[in-house]
């Protein structure tokens, strides 16, 4: 031991702390569970995005002196890291979370634990006024989370272009692309599908079979299926012929150029869209008496117009609070509470909430007509063979749309994002089959 | 005896000096290094028997290529472009009178401070030809639209660029820091000898720091072999998915925190610690940067 080995020590472990950054924490994982019986102070920490955030300071509100609730703002891509953290040092969960909502399979497998079972802490009348809404949240048998609301998709469009080019509103998908085909040369377009919105709005309606969850440890994927086959056959003349927009929705010059240039004839969407994306002056703008919403065209074959699902936030109640009981009654507020939902720009999964909500949209002037009457034929027709997973999903349709985004056809694009989800799959126990 | 006692203080202080970093150093590195490796061996769900498994699962992983090459190719352009214009831009800036140089150097020193979040958003702005002030040069290549030049192919040049502006300031006043400690005497003598500005740059500038500048490179060849920053936020807020699991670091993240596979995403580090490590050998054993404190050290 001399100064020269000294020295050269620490420039040599000065140069390589930082790349232990990646890979140093211990993977001590378990803990106890939890317990109903409270001891202590009664407390909850609830994590929420900025728009849930109101709601959760107002059940502070209500439960104030009783419950010390704290609600803190996590960033949604934070949530599933920060709780991944949270296992493996087996402390610092939050009681509630506001969560993406593919993440319910992650919380609800055993070897993660986060979601707390809710079967024997909700009241079923709660359970049994969501319908089938809550049934993404159903796991093996049980639900592990609260829907926060519904993002089925709708078609979207302007009464003013479809009366100026006598267009009639398509129920099927030929309708649909035959009435595109019928804006080729007029600058208008049939919407965007550089996006989610190509996951959201036609693969997971024909039931393209991305994340077909057939028991706990199978799915199906299966890009080659007719289901997936029709939509690249559907829609790749449609973008070859420039009335679908390969940018993003999303995308500036798309938004500059197009949607507020009121170019956009059709354009199937969430039910958020109209509030969030299509209204806003900062976003489209585009001006009221404009804007109505049709019940998604059905594909050719199925007997139901099926809607896929972009977006529709889950709360998930902690396995491990103290009090269990406190958490999952907190859980049913923020999920459920009509006054929390009857300003925002989601369709609520909880049917009271929804009364109220739809009230108040469908008198609104800015719609051409009352675009709920589309959202509640679609509530129910949410396709079902499209599942939670418990790899990334959210993170790969990133892959689609990049892929979209990069010139690919839609086919290509669709196949390296499934080929992506078929590694996946393997490394998280799924089996995967055709 | 007083030479013995002498020789003892002399230890016991410098071992008092590297204490508080020794404390550190196993509290966040070795700890979390002896962890990483013991948690990488052990049984998962994607290594069934333990022990290399998960090594191996890293490497067949379908991301963990494509990262590795678009890592290398970032380093190709990355790398290059800092050591040319670092050298460079420090030799201009000792070279013109000590009078400018100090608005100048912090000039150089402002670009470094937007980083992170701050970076990503003022480089969309820059590169998206709806927003940018150089639209009217992108339409001259035909870049008239977000995604001709925020697509997959364009990412390296992208990253290179936001990581260059971020680093190179600081680089650059550093380098002109060095170039300082050149004796006056010795640039006078060579100017007397006839040398222009241009030899006296190249000739006797440039070898004097060339010690400086391989320390450089090494150091900013390791930071961009983690890259992780740009690639995460531009995949997670401006185009989403983009750039996702592009970088190794990233790819380590995702195994780690949304892919439940710790195990495979401590062997990822681990692999990457065991490049980073060997850099730092070179530094110290195949550099002559510290030569003078070798000579120093033998001297006492």
């Amino acid at each position: 031991m001399n100064k020269k080995f000294l020295s050269s020590l620490a420039i040599a472990s000065a140069l390589t702390l930082a790349a232990c950054s990646g890979g140093g924490t211990s993977d001590a994982g378990g803990s106890d569970g939890g317990s109903t019986e409270a001891s202590g102070p009664r407390a909850l920490l609830v994590w929420v995005d900025t728009v849930r955030e109101p709601a959760c300071l107002s059940y502070q509100e209500s439960v104030a002196g009783e419950i010390d609730v704290t609600c803190e703002v996590v960033g949604q891509e934070e949530i599933l890291p920060k709780i991944q953290l949270s296992n493996t040092a087996g402390q610092g969960w939050p009681d509630v979370v506001f969560s993406p909502p593919n993440s319910a399979a992650i919380y609800a497998e055993a070897a993660n634990g986060y979601a707390l079972n809710l079967d024997d802490y909700v009241d079923s009348a709660v359970i049994d006024a969501y319908n089938t809404s809550n049934d993404w949240c159903l796991v093996d048998g049980s639900y592990y989370c609260l829907k926060n609301d519904l993002a089925q998709t709708v078609l979207w469009y302007d009464t003013v272009i479809f009366e100026e080019l006598g267009l009639t509103v398509p129920t099927t998908m030929d309708e649909f692309a035959a009435t595109a085909m019928q804006l080729e040369g007029t600058d208008y377009v049939a919407g965007a599908v550089g996006d989610q919105g190509f996951y959201a709005g036609y693969l997971w309606p024909s039931g393209c079979p991305m994340a077909d969850v057939q028991d706990p440890t199978t799915v199906r994927i299966n890009s080659s299926a007719s289901e997936c086959t029709r939509v690249f056959d559907l829609m790749q003349p449609l973008l070859d012929a420039g009335v679908v927009d390969s940018r993003s929705a999303f995308d500036a010059g798309f938004i500059a150029d197009v949607a507020q240039q009121q170019k956009v004839a059709m354009h199937i969407g969430p039910s958020w869209w109209g509030e969030f994306v299509i209204r806003p002056a900062d976003s489209w703008a585009i001006p009221e008496g404009r804007i109505a919403a049709a019940e998604m065209p059905k594909w050719d074959g199925e007997s139901t117009a099926w809607s896929g699902e972009w977006g529709g936030g889950i709360w998930v109640v902690s396995s491990h609070a103290a009090n269990l009981q406190d958490a999952a009654d907190a859980g049913v507020y923020l999920a459920t509470d009509p006054d929390m939902r009857e300003d925002k720009v989601t369709f609520p999964g909880y049917q009271p909430a929804f009364e109220k909500w739809a009230a108040r949209l469908g008198q609104d002037t800015y719609y051409a007509s009352d675009p709920t009457v589309a959202m509640v034929a679609q509530a129910s027709r949410i396709r079902q063979d499209n599942n939670p997973v418990r790899f990334d999903m959210r993170g790969q349709i990133g892959v689609l749309q990049t892929e979209i985004g990069n010139g690919a056809t839609l086919k290509d694009a669709t196949e390296t994002f499934m080929a992506s989800l078929v590694e996946l799959a393997p490394g998280v126990g799924y089996t995967v089959v055709d | 005896m007083f030479k013995h006692r002498a020789q003892l203080m002399s230890r016991i202080n410098g071992f008092l000096m590297f204490f508080p970093y020794l404390l550190l150093l196993v509290m966040f590195a070795v700890v979390p290094i002896v962890l990483a490796a013991s948690v990488s061996l052990e049984e998962s769900l994607t290594n069934p028997g333990g022990g290399f498994g998960n090594y191996l699962f890293v490497l067949q992983d379908f991301r963990f290529l494509p990262a590795l090459i678009n890592v290398l190719l970032f380093l190709l352009i990355y790398l290059p472009t800092m050591l040319i214009v670092v050298a460079g831009l420090s030799l201009m800036l000792d070279s013109i009178k000590a009078r400018h140089s100090v608005p100048l150097r912090l000039a150089y020193l402002v670009p470094a401070g937007i980083t992170g979040s701050v970076a990503i958003l003022v480089w969309y702005f820059m590169l998206e030809p709806t927003y940018s002030p150089f639209a009217p040069l992108f339409a001259e290549f035909g870049w008239t639209q977000g995604t001709d030049i925020f697509n997959s192919s364009n990412l390296i040049y992208i990253f290179a660029l936001m990581t260059f502006f971020t680093g190179a300031g600081n680089w650059i006043v550093i380098q002109y820091g060095s170039l300082q400690s050149i004796p006056d005497e010795l640039l006078e003598a060579a100017r007397i000898d006839g040398a222009n500005s241009l030899q006296v740059a190249f000739r006797i500038k440039l070898p004097l720091i060339r010690k400086y500048l391989v320390y450089m490179l090494v150091l900013v060849m390791a930071a961009g072999l983690q890259i992780f920053v740009e690639p995460y936020l531009l995949s997670s807020s401006v185009y989403p998915g983009i750039a996702k699991d592009w970088s190794l670091n990233q790819l380590s993240y995702t195994l780690a925190f949304l892919g439940s596979n710790l195990g495979a995403a401590t062997a990822l580090s681990l692999m990457l610690l065991v490049v980073m490590l060997g850099l730092a050998l070179i530094v110290i054993f195949r550099t002559d940067f510290f030569d003078e404190a070798k000579t120093k050290i033998k001297e006492s």
